[in-house]
C-alpha cells in the first residue's frame, strides 16, 4: 500500500516540474521571436562594416597605396602585432542563467580547450567574462578573471559592448587610455560565444578580436574606392567601431542563442515529464489492480478456511 | 546607362532603418562637412558624424539623425550609411531631447578639468547625437 502512495506522490511531483518547464518553454519562444529577429537585424551591419574594414586592412598589407599609409608609424595600435609578454585575455561572452541545455557549458568546455592549448604553449591567459554563468565556471576551476560584467539584454547591449570594449582596447594598448591599472596589458585578446546560427544549434566560438585582423580574405576584383579623408585617418575611425560592432554581434548571437537554447531544451524536458507521466500511470494501474487481487485472494482464502 | 536614381541603405546594429530605397540623391553629415551623394558617384568611403540625412522618398521629403559611422558608394550605384543609432523624425521626442542637450551642455560647461577624458568624450558624443536629433526635428 505504501507503495502506491509513493508512485502517486511521484506522479504529482513530475506534474509540477513538467508545468514549471512548459512554463519556461513558453516564456523563451516569446522572447526568441524578439532576440531573433533583432540577432539577424544586426547582421547587415556587422558583415558590411566587417567586410569594409577587412578590405581596408587587407589594402594595408598588400602595400598597395603605400604613399598615404607610410608617415604615420605604418599602422594602427589596434592592427599590430605584439610580442610583449605573451598573454592573452578572452573576453568570454555566456548567459546569466542556466536551464538553457549545453549553452554554457559547451562554450565553457570549448573556452577551457583554449585556455589548455594556449597554456601549453607558454602563453598567460586571463578572462574577462560578460555573463554569470562563465564566471562561475572559470571561479572554480581557478583562472584569473579581471573583470566580469552581467550578461546583456536587448536593451543595454550597446552600451555594453562600448564598455567591453573600451577596456579590451585599454588592455591591448598597454592601458594608456584612462591609465588602468587593473587591467593587465596583453599581446591578444580573443572572445568566446555562442554563434546563432538556427534555432536548433548554436555553434561555440572563439575568434581573435585584436590585433584586428579582417576575418576572410576579401578577394574581390574591384580597385579600393576613393577614400576621403585618407586611408590611416578612415582606419583610426572606424577600427574601433569594428571592434565594438563585433562584440555587438557577439552578444545578439549569445542572447539569441540562450532563448532558442532554453526554450529547446524545456521543451524536450517538458516531453521527457509527459512521457514519465505515462509510464508511471501505467505502472501505479497495475500496482493497484495486483493490490485488489491480492486482497480477494485473501478474502476468498479466509472464507474457504471458514468454510473447511 | 545614365542612371538618374541611387538605392539607400541605411543599417544600424539594432536592424536597417531604410533598405533599398530608390532616391535621386542624399545628404550626409560627413566628417569633412555635409555632403551629397548623386547618382554615378565614383566609389567612395568617408567617416560619417552625428547629424541629419536628407533625402527625398517621392513627394516626401525625409529626414533622419544619425550618430558616428561610415558612408559607402559602391560600384553598382549603391549608397550604404551604416550609424551606431539611427532616429526617424517621428520616433525623436525633441523636448527630452533640448533639456538632455541642457543637462549634458552644463555638465560641459561647469567639470571642465575636474572630469576625466573619457567622460569628457562620452558628453561630447552624446551632445553631438542630441544636437543631431534636434536639427532632425527643425525643417
Amino acid at each position: 500500500m505504501a507503495n502506491l502512495k509513493e508512485i502517486r506522490g511521484r506522479i504529482t511531483t513530475v506534474k509540477n516540474t513538467r508545468k514549471i518547464t512548459s512554463a519556461m518553454s513558453r516564456i523563451a519562444a516569446a522572447r526568441l521571436v524578439k532576440a531573433q529577429q533583432a540577432a539577424m537585424g544586426a547582421r547587415p551591419y556587422g558583415e558590411r562594416l566587417d567586410q569594409v574594414v577587412g578590405s581596408l586592412v587587407a589594402s594595408l598589407g598588400s602595400g598597395e597605396g603605400e604613399g598615404d599609409g607610410g608617415e604615420a608609424g605604418a599602422a594602427h595600435p589596434l592592427l599590430l602585432k605584439r610580442s610583449g609578454n605573451g598573454r592573452v585575455v578572452i573576453v568570454h561572452i555566456t548567459a546569466d542563467r542556466g536551464l538553457a541545455g549545453g549553452f554554457n557549458a559547451n562554450l565553457n568546455r570549448a573556452v577551457l580547450n583554449f585556455i589548455r592549448k594556449e597554456r601549453e604553449s607558454g602563453n598567460d591567459v586571463v578572462l574577462l567574462t560578460v555573463g554569470k554563468k562563465g564566471r562561475s565556471f572559470f571561479q572554480h576551476s581557478g583562472q584569473k578573471i579581471v573583470r566580469h560584467h552581467d550578461a546583456p539584454t536587448l536593451g543595454d547591449l550597446v552600451v555594453k559592448a562600448k564598455m567591453v570594449a573600451a577596456e579590451v582596447m585599454a588592455m591591448f594598448t598597454g592601458g594608456k587610455e584612462g591609465g588602468d591599472t587593473e587591467l593587465p596589458q596583453v599581446d591578444r585578446v580573443y572572445f568566446a560565444y555562442n554563434y546563432f546560427k538556427n534555432v536548433l544549434t548554436q555553434q561555440p566560438k572563439v575568434e581573435q578580436l585584436l590585433p584586428f585582423e579582417s576575418r576572410e580574405i576579401v578577394n574581390d576584383e574591384r580597385v579600393l574606392p576613393v577614400l576621403e579623408p585618407g586611408r590611416d585617418a578612415l582606419l583610426g575611425h572606424l577600427l574601433p567601431i569594428a571592434v565594438e560592432s563585433r562584440l555587438q554581434q557577439a552578444f545578439f548571437n549569445s542572447i539569441a542563442g540562450e532563448v532558442a537554447a532554453r526554450r529547446t531544451a524545456m521543451d524536450s524536458a517538458s516531453d521527457n515529464a509527459t512521457q514519465l507521466i505515462r509510464e508511471l500511470t501505467l505502472f501505479y494501474n497495475r500496482e493497484r489492480q495486483a493490490a485488489i487481487t491480492k486482497e480477494l485472494m485473501e478474502i476468498i482464502g479466509g472464507a474457504e478456511a471458514l468454510k473447511g | 546607362m545614365a542612371e538618374t536614381t541611387i538605392q539607400l541603405d541605411i543599417l544600424t546594429p539594432l536592424g536597417p532603418k531604410r533598405h533599398g530605397v530608390v532616391v535621386p540623391g542624399v545628404e550626409v553629415p560627413g566628417l569633412l562637412g555635409e555632403l551629397g551623394v548623386l547618382p554615378e558617384h565614383v566609389p567612395f568611403i568617408t567617416p560619417v558624424v552625428p547629424g541629419v540625412v536628407r533625402f527625398r522618398n517621392g513627394a516626401e521629403s525625409v529626414r533622419i539623425a544619425v550618430g558616428a559611422g561610415f558612408l559607402e558608394v559602391t560600384r553598382d550605384n549603391r549608397v550604404v550609411i551604416l550609424v551606431e543609432r539611427a532616429l526617424e523624425v517621428s520616433e525623436i521626442d525633441a523636448n527630452k531631447a533640448r533639456e538632455d542637450l541642457k543637462r549634458v551642455q552644463a555638465d560641459l560647461s561647469h567639470d571642465l578639468g575636474s572630469i576625466d577624458a573619457a567622460e569628457h568624450r562620452k558628453l561630447v558624443t552624446e551632445q553631438g547625437w542630441l544636437e543631431a536629433q534636434i536639427r532632425a526635428t527643425q525643417p
